[in-house]
């Protein structure tokens, strides 16, 4: 049963980051991919979570979630918002 | 004794709540209109739904005693995400809503009054002027 | 039946319960129409999933695994301040 409840959450997380990464790689406002990634990266922390490595989510959860959106966004809004063609 | 029961009873009984204003709230994120009527829904489901099943799990946690020693550490950092959450989740939505506001992203729907709006419009008519 | 049992049951029971509203809040968190709703929407699914991850540290039964929910939720308030910061300035000229 355990096992079972436990597929079933990683089959919810991985069906979500490759949805939220294919969403972060179409998008053309750039601000929403910013998020759509920040999306990706928490659903991939918490599949080392549930595989038992909380060393690994206690050093990517910052990294993931609060630096790299925050490099991103200073970026953006030295530049552009919209992706052009 | 059954000290231990009466504990995890209780945890459980604020766990279920949890569970309750957590099935709530998402359905409300998803069926409500526009930005601000969602940020009724994320107020249940963070307070109703994160909040409370934390000092549950505390409980919980406090009366299990196959867990070993280690269940006092998990009891006191759950209580310690549940004041850092009842904190943080509020100031969060506010600052939210705020620049949502400010920045004219969402039109405000259901509206009878917005006092912001019309300082706002007042303070760039002065300016104007 | 003991209460470890017991305890065990009933966090079976809440499990699916939590992976349905994990759904909807992910739901909106895609298809939200503008980005405060998809900000708010991870917001909340971030909080619930902190009380989520401290009763799968019951589950595992290893207690050592709690530590991440104090991370989680206090990182992913961070994203509101940026985001929200980013249109306030946006917004004044700045």
């Amino acid at each position: 049963m355990l096992e079972i409840f436990t597929l079933s959450l990683l089959t919810l997380f991985a069906i979500t980051s490759v949805v939220a990464a294919y969403l972060a790689i179409r998008e053309r406002d750039l601000v929403k991919a910013v998020v759509y990634s920040a999306i990706q990266s928490a659903m991939y922390a918490l599949i080392y979570y549930v595989l038992m490595a909380p060393d690994i989510v206690l050093v990517y959860i910052p990294v993931s979630v609060g630096l790299i959106p925050a490099v991103l966004l200073f970026v953006i809004k030295k530049t552009e918002r919209y992706e052009g063609d | 004794m059954y000290i231990n029961e009466i504990v995890v009873y209780i945890g459980e009984i604020l766990v279920a709540i949890g569970v309750f204003c957590d099935l709530a709230a998402s359905i409300g994120m998803l069926r409500f209109p526009n930005f601000y009527v969602r940020l009724h829904a994320a107020t249940v489901g963070t307070i109703g739904g994160a909040f409370v099943p934390l000092i549950g799990i505390a409980l919980i946690a406090l009366g299990a005693e196959w867990l070993g020693t280690y269940r006092f550490f998990l009891a006191g950092a759950s209580i310690i995400t549940a004041i850092i959450i009842i904190i943080l989740a509020p100031v969060g939505s506010h600052v939210l809503a705020r620049a949502t506001h400010r920045a004219r992203l969402v039109k405000v729907e259901p509206k009878v009054v917005d006092h912001l709006e019309e300082d706002i419009k007042k303070k760039e008519g002065d300016e104007n002027a | 039946m003991s209460l470890e049992e017991q305890v065990m049951l009933f966090i079976m029971i809440v499990f699916p319960l939590y992976l349905l509203s994990f759904t909807l809040y992910i739901i909106r968190a895609i298809k939200g129409p503008t980005i405060p709703d998809t900000v708010l929407a991870i917001d909340a699914l971030s909080f619930d999933i902190a009380a989520f991850l401290a009763l799968l540290s019951i589950l595992y039964r290893s207690p050592i695994l709690i530590s991440c929910a104090v991370v989680l939720a206090l990182w992913v308030y961070a994203l509101d301040i940026y985001v929200s910061k980013y249109f306030e300035a946006r917004d004044m000229g700045d």
